[in-house]
């Protein structure tokens, strides 16, 4: 009968309810007279409702003043109200604000330390300067707290406040107490404190040196990791990759204490304790290795079953660590096999990683590779299709025997041969092959029969690669193409609208092969590359052949040009440079491993800058006003300076806009004089300008 | 039930309702020392008030809203933002502070003008009574021009926040005045 006796109550406490009631429409100007209302009940209704309607995005701004009068009270779920309600309206009443301070001062010495969090945030929180004047005390006060709840809380604020007023915080000295909070008996603290630290570090490296406090207090991070949750944890961890240990024994002992966490459930902690690991693999001794490294692998392994957006940023940066140690995860190919419900861009990841990994001298492993990778290229969805051609191509050359590549090849030739659309990716990936082993006949024929056997070559390839690698290969292998001339006609005529790769690759094919072509040919296409093309490359290109071919002895000339020979294709896959490397192993886990660009790379370092919002005071009005007149007076001013006097009127350009400015300019002018002499050197200007001015009449009457 | 007929008893007295009085004068005066006085009966250090203090007090079957303005010059201009509803205005003057009468003089004189303030009752305290040179009632009435307003219920206390005196003298006098308009009203 609980429902129904709720009923009756709720039917009672309405019947005797003399507080008027808010309506469910939300006017501001009904919402304005509950602000204000007499009855606590219908005040706290109306703030209610107000926040309702900001949530819904209605603007409410106007309210400001009247929801700021029921700051002040002892009931914390309106008191938390109205502070939501003030961090998003700040901004658009700086002056008011000022209103609040009072409050917020008091709220940082109640006894309930919910409240003396709360107050302390939203101060931090509130982007008006007015406010920061005032937030020294309370901060100071809620720094020194004696629940860690309101310390772990004011040691963010210190960042914002670091953020929005750097000089202020330095003046205030609160960042020597937040490296004290360092030394905290709370884990939760001390994670809060270096991620402020790391924050403030971030925006300028000259305040704090970040470094060396770490460095200082490794133990109290190790100690607190295991205490504190998930989201401290990777602070810690985070600041721990930064330090590099002394010796063996101690990194080993920091791996022992982070291990632990390997088998956290959130990945993030996972991905963050593996970059310390790996920070400090390289001082390890070598017998740990082995155990430390399965550890690792298992973690890896771990991160990979998580949902796919995870999954792909485990990708990004497994591949940052393989690259550095490759036998990690030389047994775990499988759990890299694409599943049909991953999406595409865990696809493609999951195919270059697969490459990377296997182990070339296991014929074994890269047999089975080879028909994975196969019946993905069966695939319907292109992107997919063709990263799984270019993985064949990256294996074959990986493992590098002739036997492999042909088998590769086989497979290859088989699968343009059940699709049609797979022309484009097989032709890039068998010139791929044909360069990595040049020598082999059999490849070679095998290749050209296929290729000779399409008949518009022009119109089955449409990327500008597959087309470059095409005409590249009737360069190279002209005795093995029919109709040589009239396939390469069809490529040119589309000379000038094809794009540079293939532009190029016709102009050196032409000028390999113009024994065996008509004259005229070579003549065409040298033109159209020196007159019509675009690209300066192209045009140069062909200038500098076209002057080889008109030299005297052309012909040896030609062939040496011509008859050199590619470099064998060696690896298929690109790798970091070791700096790189090195410092994208520093970033694990961050946006750079996505990117795979290290953060100095990036060119624009994305820094945090919150602007702080002034209200206008009257002493700036008047400034402004000030600058007004000044600058109009300097016109006239620098007008007569010009003529007899370059001195005065160079230094009246420097110094612009001021007043006082000016009174030093005339001062100057009447250097050593009196008062008197003052004003007549005033006259004596404004008559020069006069005649400035009846100058520039006469001058401008002469036209 | 007890609950429920308790509460109809409120509302027949209209206890629930609050009456909203505001403390204003200039910065320094003993404005907040006044509140804390009349709400919990001791005499707090305070800081200078940068904003408002609110306290809801009972007294005499009455609930209060007192507000304490700051009084700085910077903070004087938003004294307006509450005026709306005000039963009373409490003005109080630090009675040592010559210099500054005519000041408070001006505040005083400019606030009465607001329309919203009509009927608004005005008690004024000459705070600070027990610091050597203070000057009378008499004399900080003569200093605020106060026999110059008409159509409102007024009166000037002699106070020491600090030693208690006077305080509640005012308040009965506030009281009284209030009650009486209600029931006229």
């Amino acid at each position: 009968m609980a429902p129904l006796n709720k009923k009756i109550q709720k039917f009672l406490k309405d019947s005797i309810r003399v507080a008027p009631k808010i309506s469910k429409k939300g006017e501001l100007a009904e919402l304005r007279n509950g602000l204000v209302s007499p009855y606590p009940q219908t005040r706290k209704d109306a703030i209610k409702k107000t926040i309702q309607q900001m949530t819904l995005g209605k603007d409410v701004s106007s309210l400001f003043p009247d929801v700021l009068k029921n700051i002040a009270t002892n009931d914390v779920e309106q008191k938390k109200l109205v502070y939501l309600y003030v961090m998003n309206y700040a901004e658009s009443h700086p002056e008011l604000c000022i209103l609040a301070v009072n409050t917020f001062v008091t709220d940082a010495q109640d006894p309930n330390p919910l409240i003396r969090c709360m107050s302390i945030r939203t101060m931090s929180m509130v982007r008006v300067d007015k406010i920061l004047e005032y937030v020294e005390i309370p901060l100071r006060r809620t720094l020194q707290d004696d629940n860690p709840y309101v310390r772990k809380t004011a040691v963010i604020c210190v960042a914002k406040l670091f953020q929005l007023n750097q000089e202020l915080c330095i003046e205030l000295g609160v960042l020597e107490d937040l490296v004290s909070a360092l030394d905290d008996s709370n884990p939760m603290v001390v994670a809060n404190a270096t991620a402020a630290l790391t924050e403030i570090h971030g925006v300028d490296p000259s305040v704090v040196s970040l470094p060396k406090l770490i460095n200082s207090h490794v133990s109290q991070f190790l100690l607190a990791l295991n205490e504190c949750t998930e989201w401290a944890r990777i602070t810690i961890l985070g600041a721990l990759a930064d330090y590099s240990a002394k010796d063996s024994l101690e990194a080993q002992d920091i791996i022992d204490r982070v291990s632990a966490h390997l088998q956290h459930v959130n990945p993030a902690v996972v991905l963050a304790t593996i970059k310390v690991i790996i920070r400090n693999l390289p001082q390890i001794q070598q017998q740990n290795f082995k155990a430390i490294s399965l550890k690792l692998s298992s973690a890896l392994v771990s991160i990979m079953s998580t949902p796919p957006e995870m999954q792909y940023v485990a990708l990004k940066n497994i591949r940052i660590i393989l690259e550095k140690y490759p036998e990690l995860l030389v047994k775990e190919l499988r759990i890299f096999y694409v599943k049909f419900n991953d999406p595409l861009y865990v696809k493609l990841e999951k195919i270059d990683i697969m490459v990377r990994l296997v182990d070339a001298t296991n014929l074994k492993q890269c047999n089975l590779l080879l028909t994975e990778l196969k019946e993905y290229a069966m695939e319907f969805e292109p992107e997919f299709v063709s990263k799984s051609i270019q993985g064949i191509t990256q294996l074959a050359i990986k493992y590098s025997g002739e036997k492999f590549v042909s088998k590769a090849l086989d497979d290859l030739l088989e699968l343009v041969d059940r699709t049609e659309n797979l022309k484009d990716d097989c032709c890039i990936a068998m010139c791929d092959l044909l360069r990595h082993c040049p020598t082999n006949e059999k490849i070679a024929s095998d290749i050209c029969a296929l290729l000779n056997s399409w008949a518009v070559p022009e119109s089955s390839l449409i990327s500008d690669a597959a087309k470059c690698n095409y005409i590249w290969l009737m360069g190279h292998y002209p005795e093995k193409f029919t109709d040589l001339e009239g396939k390469l006609d069809q490529m040119i005529e589309n000379f000038v609208q094809e794009e540079c790769m293939t532009q190029a690759s016709i102009l050196m094919t032409v000028v390999r092969l113009h024994t065996q072509l008509p004259g005229s040919t070579l003549q065409n296409v040298l033109e159209m590359a020196t007159t019509s093309v675009n690209e300066i490359d192209i045009r140069d290109m062909a200038m500098i052949y076209w002057r080889c071919l008109s030299m005297p002895n052309s012909d040896t000339l030609v062939d040496q040009l011509c008859k050199s020979v590619a470099p064998i294709f060696e690896n298929a896959l690109d790798n970091f440079s070791t700096e790189t490397l090195e410092k994208l192993l520093n970033e694990l886990s961050t946006i750079s491993s996505i990117y795979f660009r290290p953060q100095s790379v990036r060119a624009k370092r994305y820094v945090l800058r919150q602007n702080i919002v002034r209200g206008k005071r009257m002493d700036e009005l008047k400034d402004m006003a000030k600058n007004e007149i000044a600058k109009n007076m300097n016109d006239d001013v620098l007008l007569d300076f010009g003529d007899d006097e370059p001195k005065t009127s160079s230094s009246g350009n420097v110094s612009s806009n001021l007043l006082d400015d000016l009174d030093d300019i005339f001062g100057f002018n009447s250097t050593g004089a009196t008062t008197s002499s003052e004003t007549k050197d005033m006259q004596s200007s404004t008559n020069k300008m006069n005649t400035s001015t009846t100058n520039t009449q006469d001058l401008l009457n002469l036209f | 039930m007890g609950n429920f007929f308790s509460s109809m008893f409120d509302r027949l007295w209209g206890v629930n309702k609050e009456l909203r009085i505001l403390i204003l004068g200039l910065d320094g005066a003993g404005k907040t020392t006044i509140l804390y006085r009349l709400q919990i009966g001791e005499v707090v250090t305070t800081k200078p008030t940068i904003g408002f203090n609110v306290e809801t007090l009972s007294y005499k079957n009455l609930k209060l809203n007192v507000w304490d303005l700051g009084g700085q010059t910077s903070i004087r201009p938003y004294w307006r933002c509450y005026y709306t509803d005000t039963a009373a205005v409490i003005f109080v003057v630090d009675s040592t502070d010559k210099d500054r009468m005519a000041t408070a003089s001006k505040e005083l004189h400019v606030m009465l003008q607001e329309e919203e303030l009509q009927d608004a009752a005005l008690l004024v305290f000459a705070n600070k009574q027990d610091q050597p040179g203070a000057l009378s009632a008499t004399e900080v009435s003569k200093e605020l021009n106060l026999v110059e307003l008409k159509d409102r219920s007024w009166s000037i206390v002699a106070s020491s926040a600090i030693r208690g005196e006077g305080i509640t003298e005012g308040l009965d006098w506030l009281i009284d005045v209030i009650k009486e308009e209600q029931l006229a009203a």
